[in-house]
């Protein structure tokens, strides 16, 4: 691929060869990623099939077995000797993950905190900000997502849909290069999917990039820039929605796509 | 009368009237004899009830339970951090203690604490392989009052320990992943995330813990700390009163021990709406046993 001159610096994901197992399962193997800084990736794929694992690794809340990850220009985790990878300490690591937002299926809002709170607290608690800016800054975030007036509510005064949009406002909130969307509606009463995919899409018109796992095909279709399918554990078709929503090749594509698209 | 709007009565059955009965019964007889058994002395018991050995003790017993939670406490927070710590040897040290202190009796613990000076006449505080150290000698630097607060505290702190782990396990894997991925350093998500939504896990248990507490320091009278207990053995072991004087004591205990549950099932409660909203009804057994029956 000619590309890999692209796959640097900020807002880029590099994996050549990524393994993962627990125990003897293999959960993600031989997984090839490029994705280009402003890029929009929808990873689609039955239950089970490692989107979600591949995520996970992705933002370092789990530890690949095998193969290179670079998310935001630099090794994950770990830093590259001449015969090994060698774990980072706690501080680096968590220095490069303020560089990667993450957006959880269950929302995992801090229930202690109010909205605004739950937005300041990644500036605030871990990069020091200051309180004052910080709750403005978090007040502008909420209204972005259209939650302007709920910064006092908190996390059980919300609907799924309310909490999904604070939360992506958490992340937002730390100036992230990377942004991860693990199966964002896939907890929420089909009534309220709309409201989250719409600052989705508002948020793929800025430059951030965005790897989405996800159930939903019109989203994937209409926003994403490639589309990638995963079945166990392995990248089985990637490409551009149109040729692998549209036009799949692999007869295992085909038959997810009948069934999802019925 | 028209028949939507007619009460819906339930069955009572005759357990009901039975209990009922059995209940006057035992209460009436309970009476009785607290009355007519003269051993009692109440006269005795009111005499004594607020003579100032007794209400030192009191105060005495009052200040243990207070100063044993306090440092319980602290000592415990440690050993379940610790116990959660992700170094094995650490995690193991903290199970250790624990296995330890839960394993033996208190009572044993403190009968230990008191002669300690058998087993370390001496201890010397310096640093290794240099000079430089302080000795004290064992048997002045502990009197009874002392490893009476060391056995309880040490001994307590087991105990919060486990319930402090409880709490911490109470918490959602999924919080502790959000903490992580906005890059939270370790003692932030503790003192963030972690301790303020175990509280509502560990609060009530405390409280319990409290109460037990304040029955429990009256084993610290055979180590002869004048405690409520002990103040009363010392009257009677000169009057021979003995029944009403451990009356005398049951009574204090009965009545701080009520004082102190008021504020725990305010706690308790306090908790359980924040948690979940579930209702503080009683479980009723037989309701259960009754199983998927409409109630």
């Amino acid at each position: 691929m000619n590309g890999e001159a692209m796959v640097k610096g900020d807002g880029t994901v590099y994996a050549r060869g990524l393994r993962k197992c627990y125990g003897d399962r293999v959960v993600l193997d031989s997984i090839d990623l490029d994705v280009t800084c402003g890029e929009i990736v929808c990873i689609i794929g039955p239950s089970g099939s490692g989107k979600s694992t591949l995520l996970r690794c992705v933002d370092g809340l789990e530890e690949v077995d095998r193969g290179i990850l670079r998310v935001n220009g630099d090794d994950l985790g770990f830093f590259e000797t001449e015969n090994a990878y060698r774990a980072m300490s706690r501080v680096e690591v968590a220095a490069q993950r303020t560089r990667i937002g993450m957006v959880f299926q269950q929302f995992n809002l801090f229930p202690n905190m109010t909205a605004r709170e739950n937005v300041m607290s990644g500036p605030v608690l871990v990069k020091g900000a200051p309180k004052k800016p910080a709750a403005q800054r978090a007040d502008e975030l909420l209204s972005s997502v259209g939650l302007e007036g709920h910064g006092d509510h908190y996390p059980w005064q919300l609907s799924g849909g309310q909490k999904q949009r604070v939360a992506i406002a958490r992340a937002l909130a730390m100036d992230p290069k990377v942004m991860l969307f693990d199966e964002p509606t896939s907890a929420l009463d089909p009534e309220r999917v709309g409201e989250v995919l719409a600052v989705m899409k508002g948020l793929a018109e800025q430059s951030i990039t965005m790897l989405v796992a996800t159930h939903e095909m019109g989203f994937a279709k209409e926003v994403a820039d490639k589309v990638i399918f995963m079945d166990g554990g392995l990248i089985v078709e990637q490409g551009p929605p149109a040729e692998v929503l549209g036009n799949p090749q692999e007869r295992r594509t085909q038959q997810f796509l009948e069934k999802v698209l019925v | 009368m028209d028949a939507t709007e007619k009460p819906r009565l339930h069955r009572r059955g005759w357990l009901e009237y039975a209990a009922w009965t059995a209940c006057a019964l035992v209460a009436a007889g309970v009476a009785h004899t607290l009355i007519t058994n003269e051993n009692y002395q109440w006269d005795v018991v009111a005499k004594y009830f607020t003579t100032s050995t007794v209400l030192r003790g009191l105060r005495l017993t009052i200040v243990l339970t207070v100063v044993v939670m306090f440092f319980g406490t602290i000592l415990a927070m440690g050993v379940a951090v610790m116990r959660a710590s992700s170094i094995r040897p650490v995690r193991l040290l903290a199970s250790a203690y624990i296995t330890f202190f839960r394993g033996t009796p208190v009572l044993v613990q403190l009968i230990f604490w008191f002669n300690i000076a058998a087993l370390y006449p001496n201890i010397a505080i310096g640093i290794p392989f240099t000079d430089v150290s302080h000795g004290v000698d064992v048997n002045k630097l502990l009197s009874a009052t002392t490893a009476a607060i060391i056995g309880l505290s040490l001994n307590v702190a087991a105990y919060l320990a486990e319930i402090i782990r409880g709490g911490f396990a109470s918490v959602d894997r999924g919080q502790i992943e959000a903490a992580d991925s906005l890059g939270m350093s370790s003692a932030t998500k503790l003192r963030r995330i972690i301790i303020p939504q175990a509280m509502p896990t560990i609060i009530p248990a405390t409280g319990n813990q409290v109460i037990g507490m304040f029955k429990e320091t009256s084993l610290v009278s055979v180590l002869g700390v004048a405690e409520l207990l002990q103040s009363t053995q010392l009257i009677y072991a000169r009057t021979y009163q003995t029944i009403p004087l451990l009356i005398v004591a049951c009574l204090w205990y009965l009545i701080m021990t009520l004082a102190l549950s008021y504020p725990q099932s305010l706690i308790e409660k306090r908790y359980s709406t924040v948690r979940s909203r579930v209702s503080n009804q009683p479980v009723i057994l037989d309701d259960v046993l009754a199983g998927g029956e409409a109630r």
